[in-house]
């Protein structure tokens, strides 16, 4: 087994666990059986947040650096931030359909800016796959992942700047707004979550790696077994 | 019932996304030779 696959096995052996804890941890009062949703919903927003933290890192690095690793670490770290931003957008969807009776509000601070912060880096995606030149590349994307995680702290605050359909923060400095069996089983899946994380960063460079190193073997044979051009061959 | 169901089918879709992507990095190396 390859570093990567044991790495994989783990996540998804933790993830059971956490799936355990999701599963058998009290329910609240009001929400009942709904309130389990926030065991997938705050690991995959955090996540998201970790995710868009490296990005930034990864850029900056590499604007100082001018490294490939950091460009990789940054596009690697993009890519997953996007699937759990679209997992927590999901999980949050179908959370708010069951309990206050409408899955979206774009006149929700939270919602909304979530819903930005996805959306630029979606775009951070596209700017890459239109961008074949890899300095250039890398060169573009870190500006914009340096700039775009200003939206991590806009979207974690935005439930205290304003006061609309998000409750607030869940775990604040006073304490947690949740009884302990339901703060502990959500507090498992984000280090499962997190673990998950480590594990799909390392497979996603593994392949970023890979076909970069592929790339570069294809360019050298390429220029070997070109055929010349006739215009190109004398004394014929 | 019905909200149990509901929730599982969350957790589902959710994993199921996470498994996906873990499949799409394992194909995408495979079409890579070392």
């Amino acid at each position: 087994m390859t570093r990567v696959q044991v790495l994989l096995s783990l996540a998804a052996i933790a993830m059971i666990v956490g799936l355990w804890f999701a599963f058998t941890a009290p329910v609240d009062a009001f929400q009942g059986e709904y309130s389990r949703i926030i065991n997938v919903h705050v690991p995959s927003m955090w996540l998201a947040f970790l995710a868009f933290g490296v990005v930034a890192f990864g850029s900056i690095m590499w604007l100082i650096r001018k490294k490939p690793r950091w460009d990789r670490l940054a596009e690697a770290s993009a890519e997953i931030g996007v699937l759990f931003s679209a997992i927590g957008l999901f999980t949050g969807m179908a959370w708010g359909e069951a309990v206050w009776g409408r899955a979206w509000d774009w006149g929700d601070a939270r919602l909304a800016t979530t819903a930005v912060m996805f959306f630029v880096y979606v775009g951070y995606l596209a700017l890459r796959r239109a961008t074949p030149d890899p300095e250039a590349r890398a060169r573009r994307s870190a500006i914009l992942g340096t700039i775009a995680v200003i939206q991590v702290p806009l979207v974690y605050f935005s439930v205290n700047m304003f006061r609309t359909l998000h409750q607030t923060q869940t775990i604040r400095p006073d304490g947690a707004a949740m009884p302990d069996e339901m703060l502990v089983a959500m507090l498992i899946n984000v280090a499962v979550f997190t673990f998950l994380y480590i594990a799909l960063m390392v497979a996603r460079i593994d392949v970023a790696k890979a076909e970069a190193s592929a790339a570069q073997t294809q360019d050298l044979a390429g220029d070997a077994v070109k055929a010349p051009l006739l215009s190109e061959v004398e004394d014929v | 019932m019905s909200e149990q169901v509901f929730v599982i089918g969350v957790f589902a879709i959710s994993y199921g996304a996470i498994f996906g992507y873990s499949v799409y990095l394992h194909l995408r190396r495979s079409r890579v030779k070392d």
